[in-house]
């Protein structure tokens, strides 16, 4: 009798124990398969990333294009009355660009001519590769496109719009997609230079940093420099990243503190995310 | 269970591309609003707290963040497992919400 007693609570205990270790256990086989599988997926995540992009980008696409259709038509009936205002300015814009363009045609045709004279080659054009975008990233600025290393497409070619405004770079190269790191991206950096619009008509070089979420900011710009609203931000062909002569943006806002050596130049890019369907990958330049 | 799963990974594969591809046009100042990280926090918050599905379904939201962003693979994993695990913590020991614990 008491020994049954005795047994059956060592039992009991030895159990319980057994049933609390077994769920430990359990628990910890569970965490380490979890970290053996994250460092796999690791090893081989261009292999995975491929799989997973290459499964989705037809569905993105659509999604993409159905996203573009429908922002646009809500954001008109949102804006309805400030677009209407806008457009007066633009047609007022629109008449003084349209002076602007004759007088530079004849500039053109000038050139053409004195060139000739001089027997210098004109500039060759890019060599472009046209490019889909289907999704954006979630947490950094950059894009996927529907070009990869099939269609030519290597690491660091430049990324432009229609208008030849600069959207970035390539980051990474999968086979019938690629990456692209924009160029307010934070790891982005390249020379610029700011085309003041006064009568001197000077450049002011300095460097284009990213800043994340769509922001970029104009660097290394002397306090004693003039920069107002609205001056445009090109590239220059130094450091070889970009050719020179592309858009980057507008000057948005321009700070200057007594302790900073350099100003704070804000710059709006000259591209709209959501506006873009439709790129362009410089493959030689 | 295991129908729960799949259920729930072609929800969150559908979710990730819904993100990447056609939220990206309605973003608000720049900002894109995370539905997989508010999808597991509300999951997690209104389950059972002695189920586990919230649990699963964070680990596969994390995995489908981590493939569509360029960070290493388990980051997304580990932020959306510690945010579940803590909710679902805080909720067991601390929350009696008499509706709740009936399901």
């Amino acid at each position: 009798m008491f020994t049954n007693f005795h047994f059956g609570l060592i039992w009991g205990k030895i159990e319980h124990n057994m049933k609390f270790s077994s769920k430990k256990s359990k628990l910890l086989i569970g965490v380490l398969v979890l970290i053996l599988v994250i460092f796999l997926l690791n090893i081989f995540q261009k292999n995975v990333r491929s799989f997973f992009y290459s499964v989705s980008a037809p569905i993105q696409k659509v999604l993409w294009g159905v996203g573009d259709r429908v922002a646009d038509f809500f954001g008109a009936i949102i804006k309805i009355n400030s677009l209407k205002n806008e457009l007066d300015e633009e047609k007022l814009e629109n008449q003084e660009l349209l002076s602007q363009i004759v007088t530079l045609r004849e500039l053109k045709k000038e050139n053409k001519v004195l060139r000739e004279a001089l027997e210098i080659e004109l500039q060759k054009e890019f060599k472009l590769a046209f490019a889909q975008i289907i999704g954006k990233d979630i947490s950094q600025d950059s894009i996927l496109i529907d070009k990869g290393s099939e269609d030519g497409i290597s690491e660091n070619m430049p990324v432009i719009t229609q208008q030849k405004a600069l959207v970035g770079k390539i980051s990474e190269v999968y086979k019938n997609l690629s990456k692209v790191m924009l160029i307010s991206d934070k790891k982005s950096s390249f020379d610029a230079k700011i085309s003041v619009s006064d009568e001197e008509e000077k450049d002011i070089p300095g460097v284009v940093k990213g800043k994340g979420n769509f922001k970029i900011m104009f660097d290394l710009v002397p306090r004693e420099e003039e920069v107002s609203r609205g001056e445009i931000v090109s590239t220059t062909a130094l450091g070889g990243v970009f050719p020179k002569g592309l858009l980057v943006g507008q000057v948005k806002e321009a700070k200057k503190t007594d302790v900073e050596p350099f100003q704070e130049i804000e710059i709006e890019s000259a591209f709209d995310i959501k506006n873009m369907e439709t790129i362009f990958v410089i493959t030689e330049f | 269970m295991l129908k729960k799963i799949l259920f729930s990974i072609i929800l969150f594969y559908f979710f990730v591309l819904l993100q990447t591809s056609f939220l990206v046009h309605f973003s608000i100042w720049g900002i894109i609003p995370n539905f997989i990280l508010i999808l597991v926090i509300f999951w997690n918050f209104f389950e059972n707290s002695k189920k586990f599905l919230g649990l699963h379904n964070a680990l596969i939201g994390g995995f489908f963040l981590d493939i569509f962003s360029n960070r290493i693979i388990g980051f997304y994993i580990l932020i959306l497992l510690a945010i579940a695990v803590f909710i679902k913590l805080v909720i067991k020991k601390h929350v009696r919400i008499p509706f709740i614990e009936k399901n």
